[in-house]
């Protein structure tokens, strides 16, 4: 069997409270594998322990109970590290370096040097679309910029797993847009992602499977379309259909059986539609 | 070493060397003055002041620098993204600790050559000035006392010191910036101990007096002068500075003192980060 990029095993996380006696259990008895090459979404209000989890998945922190593997070793090595990129919730990079000087140094803590990390950090600004930009200060970055170049950071030792926490919090929807579409291009190099997001239409749109938490407990894992889909409905769409062909449509459906449950023109998700405008205008 | 030059860059782009401008206005402006308000000879002043001002200036820029480094990755969660990669805590320690001795050491050269350009300059000024009022039969000697009160190699042995002591205080900070919960609390604790350091001497020499405190005191004692470093150890500087020569095994003894404090601080802020939950 192949080792799952993700493996959590019992994990229990309690963190203790200043002058109180009890203590507070971040997460509990969660486990969950994540094999490679998926997407995997970690859902979840907020202080349903999902950062926690991560964190522990990283060796930030160290769990109270349970295991954490990474490739089949134990988060609490740091060669699990390795094979892993990470993008934290609303990043800050230090503003003093360029964007390619913070790919530089990011990529000298994975061990790289020379002209190997020079042309790899050239590949990471154009795949992030930030080629232009390489030579000024972070500090001079659009929200949308540091995520990027949060996204490139992630990537510079070729990771195999990518764990996003909120990858695109405070984005605006091209920015989403372009993030979005990434993460698309990592699952088709087969990277897998763990990815945190509270934008479900999103996470819906690219993940593979999915896990909801709530109170540090895992309520429900499975397929996006298994645990979404209305098993017993049918969207059918058609173009150019007369009004005549629709009556005729609905009374032979009437004859058979089946109950047409609504009729409506389709609409445009905003956010296409908000694109398609804001690009036309520029 | 990519996490010391990033952190020594880090120092350099917070323009935290433009502090050395006060340093460069207190050597000149005492180098010009101290002629008609000092009893003692203008170059013996001048070097009280430079050896002083530098003690005092690297402590500060030290214990300043470290005492945001931590708390600010922390905060800015530049922490999480750095140990995401396959870096181990005490290397990330190790490197900003070595970020802040790499800045305090290129200050002090800083302040080193500019305080041997104006000693030099005006030990030509003194020079030109006694050979111009001093009596033939004299003159050599005047001169002579006037080299002697001037640069001395062993002026370089002070400025060691210094070092050291400035990197004893900024792995002190460190170690207290790995369990403290703000800058304000590392910068007012490491205030605190470096006075405790220079007082303590003092206050050992008076409690341990034979006969006149209890054990217990003088339990408390003995565990205060371990805990804290004796600071006045590096007061030998002042004596370097009015040109007393220095043994070797006083000047060894003080850096290894100053070394093991330094170790000592430095392992116990590894043990205390490798188990601090981010």
């Amino acid at each position: 069997m192949k080792t799952p990029a993700i493996s959590i095993k019992n994990l229990t996380k309690e963190f203790s409270i200043p002058f109180r006696t009890e203590r507070l259990r971040a997460v509990r008895s969660l486990s969950l594998e994540v094999p490679a090459g998926e997407v995997y979404g970690l859902l979840g209000p907020n202080g349903s322990g999902k950062s926690t989890t991560m964190k522990i998945l990283l060796g930030l922190v160290t769990p109270t109970a349970g295991s954490t593997e990474i490739f089949g070793i134990s988060s609490r090595q740091v060669e699990s590290r390795e094979q892993v990129g990470f993008l934290p919730e609303n990043p800050y990079f230090y503003k003093y370096l360029t964007g390619l000087e913070t790919l530089l140094f990011f990529g000298k803590l994975c061990g790289q040097r020379g002209s190997e990390l020079a042309d790899r950090a050239a590949e990471l600004l154009k795949v992030v679309g930030l080629e232009s930009a390489s030579d000024r200060r972070l500090s001079g970055y659009s929200k949308g910029m540091l995520q990027r170049i949060g996204l490139a950071q992630a990537l510079i030792g070729n990771p195999k797993l990518l764990v996003l926490d909120e990858p695109t919090a405070g984005v605006d929807p091209a920015g989403s847009h372009q993030i979005r579409d990434l993460i698309v291009q990592f699952k088709e190099k087969g990277i897998t992602v763990l990815l945190c997001s509270h934008l479900l239409s999103q996470v819906q749109e690219i993940c593979d499977r999915i896990g909801i938490l709530n109170e540090g407990a895992l309520l429900l894992e499975g397929r996006v379309n298994d645990l979404v889909s209305a098993h017993n409905q049918t969207e059918l769409l058609l173009e150019n259909a007369t009004p005549d062909f629709l009556n005729e449509i609905e009374r032979r459906a009437a004859e058979c059986g089946v109950r047409v449950l609504d009729r409506r023109m389709p609409q445009r998700d905003l956010e296409r539609f908000f694109l398609e405008v804001t690009r036309n205008k520029s | 070493m990519a996490l010391a030059h990033n952190t020594f860059l880090e120092l350099v782009r917070q323009k935290v060397f433009y502090f050395l401008l006060l340093f460069a206005l207190l050597i000149i402006g005492s180098s010009l003055f101290t002629v008609e308000f000092s009893f003692q000879s203008p170059l013996q002043v001048l070097k009280d002041v430079g050896l002083g001002a530098m003690s005092i200036f690297s402590w500060l820029l030290g214990l300043l620098c470290t005492a945001m480094l931590l708390p600010k990755d922390i905060e800015d969660r530049t922490l999480y993204t750095i140990l995401a990669k396959p870096v181990p805590r005490f290397e990330y320690i190790t490197g900003k600790l070595l970020g802040v001795f790499m800045m305090i050491g290129l200050s002090i050269l800083l302040m080193s050559v500019l305080f041997a350009a104006v000693l030099g300059i005006r030990e030509q000024q003194e020079l030109a000035e006694i050979a111009r009022i001093t009596p033939v039969e004299e003159l050599e000697a005047a001169l002579a006392a006037v080299r002697a009160s001037a640069f001395q190699w062993n002026l370089l042995a002070g400025v060691a010191l210094i070092f050291l002591k400035a990197a004893l205080c900024s792995t002190l900070t460190l170690l207290l910036s790995t369990f403290a919960t703000s800058s304000v609390f590392t910068v007012l604790i490491s205030v605190v101990v470096y006075l405790i350091g220079h007082v303590q001497g003092i206050a050992r020499e008076y409690w341990l007096r034979p006969g006149e405190v209890s054990l217990l005191v003088k339990g408390g004692i003995a565990v205060m002068a371990l805990l804290f470093p004796d600071l006045q150890l590096f007061n030998v500087v002042d004596e370097i500075a009015i040109g007393t020569k220095i043994p070797l095994d006083l000047f060894l003894q003080v850096t290894g003192f100053g070394l093991l404090y330094t170790v000592v601080y430095f392992m116990v802020a590894q043990v205390v980060f490798a188990t601090k939950e981010l």
